[in-house]
Order: C-alpha cells, then structure tokens, then sequence
C-alpha cells in the first residue's frame, strides 16, 4: 500500500540553511497528508525534494518501490510526470487559454515540436475539457488564464495537474493566497480528487482547522525536523504550542 | 577563517583606496597645479623629474605609500570613508571628507587645463562673428538638395531596419544562453554562459563607429559595412536587455511546467517565452529607432546614407546644405522617436 516513502532525507541550502533535517516519512496510497509547520519550517522545500525540484543533500526518496533519489534525464521526467503540483500562486500561463494552460499538464506526453506548434492529439483535448469540467469551469476554456479570480485559477491549476494522471498530487499552501469562502472550494475539489479519484495527496496548510476538516492524517515540520506525525484530531493544544511556539493563538478558517 | 579571510581584503581595499588616491592627488598637485597653473608650464614632458635620476612616478607612488600609512594609523582613511566605517562628527571623517574634496578639486583643475577650456577662443569678436556666420548659413537651408537629401536618409533608415532584423536571430538565442536563471544548474552551463556574458559585455563596449571603421576595411565603404557594423551592436545590446528580461521573470510558472515533467525546451517556450516576448518586441523596435539614430552618426565615417552625405557637404563647408541635412535628420529621428514611443506603448 506503501506510494511514497523518504527516509533520513536532508536538505541544506547552499547558503547553509539547513532546510530538512532527516526526514523519515511514509505515505500510503489514498491518503491525504497535510504538512503543517511555522513558516520557513521546511515544508516547500520537502515537497519540492519529493518530486526533484530541489535536490536533496542526503537521504533516499523511494517512490512506487523504486529508488528515484538520483534519477536523470528522460527517467526524472518520467518520474515527475507521475506527480502533479499545485502552487500557492498558482502559477499558471497568464496571457494563455484556460484549455491551453490544462493542456500543458500533458507536456510530458506530447513531442517538443508538437506542444510548441499546439499539435495534442484529439483525445488530450477532450481529457482537458473533462478536467475542466471536473473542477467546475468548463465554461471558461477559452478565456484568458489570468482574468480569471484566484480560486478559479487553482481550479486551472488542479485540472492542469490531472492532466498527468499523477499517482500522488503535492499542493503547496494551495489556498494561502485565497479568501475563506474560496479557500473551502479549492478544498473541496482536493477532497474530491482525493476520496473519488484516489489520488494520494501531499498538502502544506496553514489553518489547522482546514487540516482537521480535509486531511486523514497530518505531519508537523518544526526547523526541517518531523516533530508530530499522526490523526489531526490528535492535535491539542500542547500540542500545538509545541508545534507553533509557545506564544501562538489558534486562528479558524470557516 | 573566511571571515578572516573576508576583514584581510578589507583592509587591503582600504589600503589600496587610500594609496591610490594618495599617488593621484601629489602627482597632479606636481604636475598640474605646481607645474602647469602656477609656474605656466605646458603640460610638463615626462622626463622633468622632482629628482634626479628618479623617475616622478616613483615619487609619487612612495608618497601615496606615506600618505596610505598616515591614513590607516590615524584612521583618516578615504577607503573607510567610502564603506562608511567613520562614525559621524569624529576629526578622522572630517579630515577625510576635506581630503576627497581636494581629491574633486585637482581633478577639476585637471580636467580644465587638459581640455583647453579657453573663454577668450568662444568669445572674442573673430569667434563671434564665425559662430554668426554659420548658424545664419545652417538656418537658411538651401532645399535644392531635398530630394537627394531625402533619398539618403531612407537608405539610412532601411540600412537601420535591416541590421535590427538580421540581429535578431542570434540576439534571440544568445539572450538564453546568457540568462543566469536558464544557465545555473549545471558546470558547462555556467560555463557558455559566463564566456557570453563577457564576449557581449566586450562587443558592447566596443562603440558602433568603431565597428564601422572595421568594416569600411573589411568591405568596402557604403551601406554594408555601416549596416553590419549596426547589427554587431545591436546584437550585444539586444541580448544584454533581453537576457535581464528573462533573469526577471516570474520563476513560478517555470516551475510548474517543470513539475509536469516537460522536457527542457518546452519548459522554455512554455515557461519563459509567454512572459518575456511583450517586452521583447519593445525593444526590438526602439533599437530600430535608435539604430536609426547612430547610422546617421555611423554614415560620417562612411557607412553610407544621410551621414555620409552630411560628411560630404561638411567638407566642402557649405553650410546651407548642410542645413538642409540636418534638418532632415532631425525630422525624421523625431518622427521615429515618437512613433516607436507609441507603438511601445500600445503593446502594455
Ligand atoms: N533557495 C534557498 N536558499 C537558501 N535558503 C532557503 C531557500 N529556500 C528556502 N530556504 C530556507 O529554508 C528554510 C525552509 O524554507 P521553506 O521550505 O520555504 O519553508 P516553508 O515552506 O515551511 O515556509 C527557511 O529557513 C528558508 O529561509
Ligand atoms: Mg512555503
């Protein structure tokens, strides 16, 4: 059952920081694993390691049985093919389509030539409208990515990310740059992609009462070291003065 | 030991500063206030010497060692100074403040003796009555030329058009290899992309009349030469602008195509291209608009079109037609200005 599983991974940063301090995690297929921490506790930097954004320092990243921790070339493609990711910003192609930005989730599948000259194949391009529909926007295909509001970007974002039939979705702080309201919808779909699909996923969250209502499991970062591991509903006070530091106040997100 | 290392240079800057700037400040006191403004010397020949059978510049570089010394011990320092070190209302910043400032002085007194600044050449009554007759002549145009002059400066402005567009292929290409962002992740990256950065930053440092010059021998005098001598420039700067532009994108999208498991080229055209081909464009054309400009400059050297013609009509000293070309420039580096300011415009 076992999709991912890091074991003593580092990362120190060029510049001496020491970003992960030997992480040992495992995480099984279906989960939805909400990564909590203060800021600058880690918790980008373990995510990009896990699909080779950065490369860690030290440690091993096995993922699907196979070790990847030092893959190249044409296998790391692969390998991040496999892996969809979200960001904060939700870093889309802001002068492009809302169809042309979901379609570069299939980049990977798709010859260079191809992809420059717009050339997917007819099936790619009803996934894409499918996904679209999946996230509630189908109806925006051909407007440009950037007049859309923040939440409807990520909903891009994510389609963009299915478009991969990823194994494993990371989502970084995926709602941090949104309002309540819109924060909850992004949530939802990542639910939905979650329990309906059965796509494992991976998310960094600031609001402990997101991870509460959306995650099955969450794993506290405190400077680069796993400090709790285990049911969100485990996470009392104590514990999360341990977590956040001793002066901070619980915030809810409704 | 690396911030030992680190105070070690410091201190060696701060010595160098300070000799230096000694050295400097005796020998134009020497050479230029002593011997040029006071006792009415020319500029001195290099072997008048303080004494004999030492060469001056010895002197005053074992002065400014002196003066280096007499800084560091007393803090006094110009090298201090420039970092800041000196804290604010203590006697060592105030003498070193009064020692840039003579430093300023005899370089102003310097500059004024070697670039003859004479008011009696600008306004004596002969000079006078030159500058009147010239300017009468340069503002009555003689138009009989118009067409001629014409002709030349619409050579002058397809010779501009053709060096900005054949600059841009290896402007386009060399810009990414020349962008930090795209050329750090492995050795031989930063490799071609350090070995860029300083053939370009050379090429560019290489003024474009130069260039002409090069090529009025390599091929011979006329358009060509004057349009290759263009494109050269043009593409040194283009890649410089262009590869800023690209360092100063927004690395998100770069990274989510990268998650995808893109291959390098697409993260590039997906990536990249999509944020940095506005601003492109708007370069393009105002080194069009600027190239217009130097060809007219660079035709004085003969690299054809209206410079070349100017050149002609200046040496024969006939100052109407003259006129007339300048006024001709004038127009049309005005009308290029401003439609290209509008264009650029238009594309944000
Ligand atoms: N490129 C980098 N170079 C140096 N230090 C970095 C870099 N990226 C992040 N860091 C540092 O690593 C630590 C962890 O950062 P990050 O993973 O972004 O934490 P989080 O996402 O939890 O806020 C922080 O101290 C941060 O300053
Ligand atoms: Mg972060």
């Amino acid at each position: 059952m076992k999709l991912l599983e890091l074991r003593r991974l580092s990362k120190v940063y060029p510049n001496g920081t020491r970003a992960l301090d030997s992480v040992t995690l495992s995480v099984d297929r279906g989960e939805f694993i909400a990564v909590i921490g203060l800021s600058g506790s880690g918790k980008s930097t373990l995510l990009r390691c896990i699909n080779r954004l950065i490369e860690p320092t030290d440690g091993t990243i096995l993922f699907d049985g196979s070790d990847v921790t030092h893959i190249t070339g044409e296998q790391l493609r692969r390998y991040r093919s496999r892996i969809g990711m979200i960001f904060q910003q939700f870093n889309l192609v802001g002068r492009y389509s809302v169809l042309s930005n979901v379609l570069m989730g299939a980049l990977g599948s798709v010859g260079t030539f191809d992809s420059i000259v717009g050339r997917y194949p007819p099936a790619l391009r009803q996934m894409a409208l499918r996904n679209l529909e999946i996230v509630g926007i189908a109806d925006k295909a051909h407007v440009r990515a950037d007049s859309l509001s923040g939440g409807q970007q990520q909903r891009v974002a994510i389609a963009r990310a299915l478009m991969q039939e990823p194994q494993l979705l990371l989502a970084d702080e995926p709602v941090a740059s949104l309002d309540p309201a819109t924060s909850h919808s992004v949530m939802r779909y990542l639910g939905y992609i979650n329990r309906e699909l059965g796509m494992t996923v991976v998310c960094n969250l600031h609001f402990l009462s997101l991870v509460r209502e959306y995650s099955t499991r969450a794993v506290a970062l405190k400077a680069g070291v796993v400090v709790f591991d285990g049911s969100p509903a485990e996470i009392d006070q104590e514990w999360f003065r341990h977590i956040y530091g001793e002066d901070a106040v619980e915030v809810e997100i409704r | 030991m690396s911030k030992n290392r680190h105070t070690i240079k410091q201190k060696a800057l701060q010595l160098l500063f300070d000799w230096l700037g000694g050295a400097y400040l005796i020998a134009t006191l020497h050479r230029i206030v002593w011997r040029v403004v006071l006792i009415g010397d020319s500029l001195p020949a290099a072997h008048s010497t303080l004494i004999a059978n030492v060469p001056d510049w010895a002197i005053y570089a074992l002065a400014g060692v002196l003066i280096a010394i007499a800084a560091s011990v007393s803090g006094a320092s110009l090298g201090l100074l420039v970092r800041g070190e000196l804290s604010i209302g203590s006697w060592q910043r105030a003498a070193a403040l009064h020692w840039a400032s003579a430093l300023l002085a005899v370089t102003f007194v310097t500059g004024w003796v070697v670039t003859n600044i004479s008011l009696v050449d600008m306004f004596s009554g002969e000079r006078i009555h030159a500058a009147g007759r010239i300017f009468s002549s340069l503002l009555t145009p003689h138009f009989a030329i118009l067409p001629q002059a014409l002709s030349a400066i619409v050579e002058t402005v397809y010779l501009a058009f053709m060096a900005t567009v054949l600059a841009l292929p290896a402007s386009l290409v060399l810009s990414f290899l020349s962008a930090r962002n795209l050329m750090k992740d492995s050795l031989w990256k930063r490799f071609v992309y350090t070995v860029l950065r300083a053939l370009t930053n050379f090429i560019r440092s290489i003024e474009p009349l130069v260039w002409a010059v090069i090529f009025t021998v390599w091929v011979k005098v006329g358009p060509f030469p004057g349009m290759l001598a263009l494109m050269v420039h043009t593409i040194s700067s283009l890649v410089k602008q262009y590869s800023e532009q690209i360092e100063d994108i927004d690395p998100g999208p770069v990274e989510a195509i990268a998650s995808t498991g893109a291959r390098p080229l697409q993260i590039v055209w997906f990536g990249v291209v999509p944020q940095v081909a506005i601003p492109f464009l708007s370069f393009t054309i105002y080194r069009w608009d600027i190239n217009v400009r130097m060809a007219t400059v660079i035709g004085l050297v003969g690299g054809g079109g209206i410079g070349t013609m100017l050149n002609q009509y200046q040496m024969l000293a006939q100052w109407h037609e003259v006129g007339t070309i300048v006024l001709v420039i004038a127009l049309v580096v005005w009308v290029m200005d401003y439609v290209s300011a509008r264009i650029r415009e238009a594309l944000v």
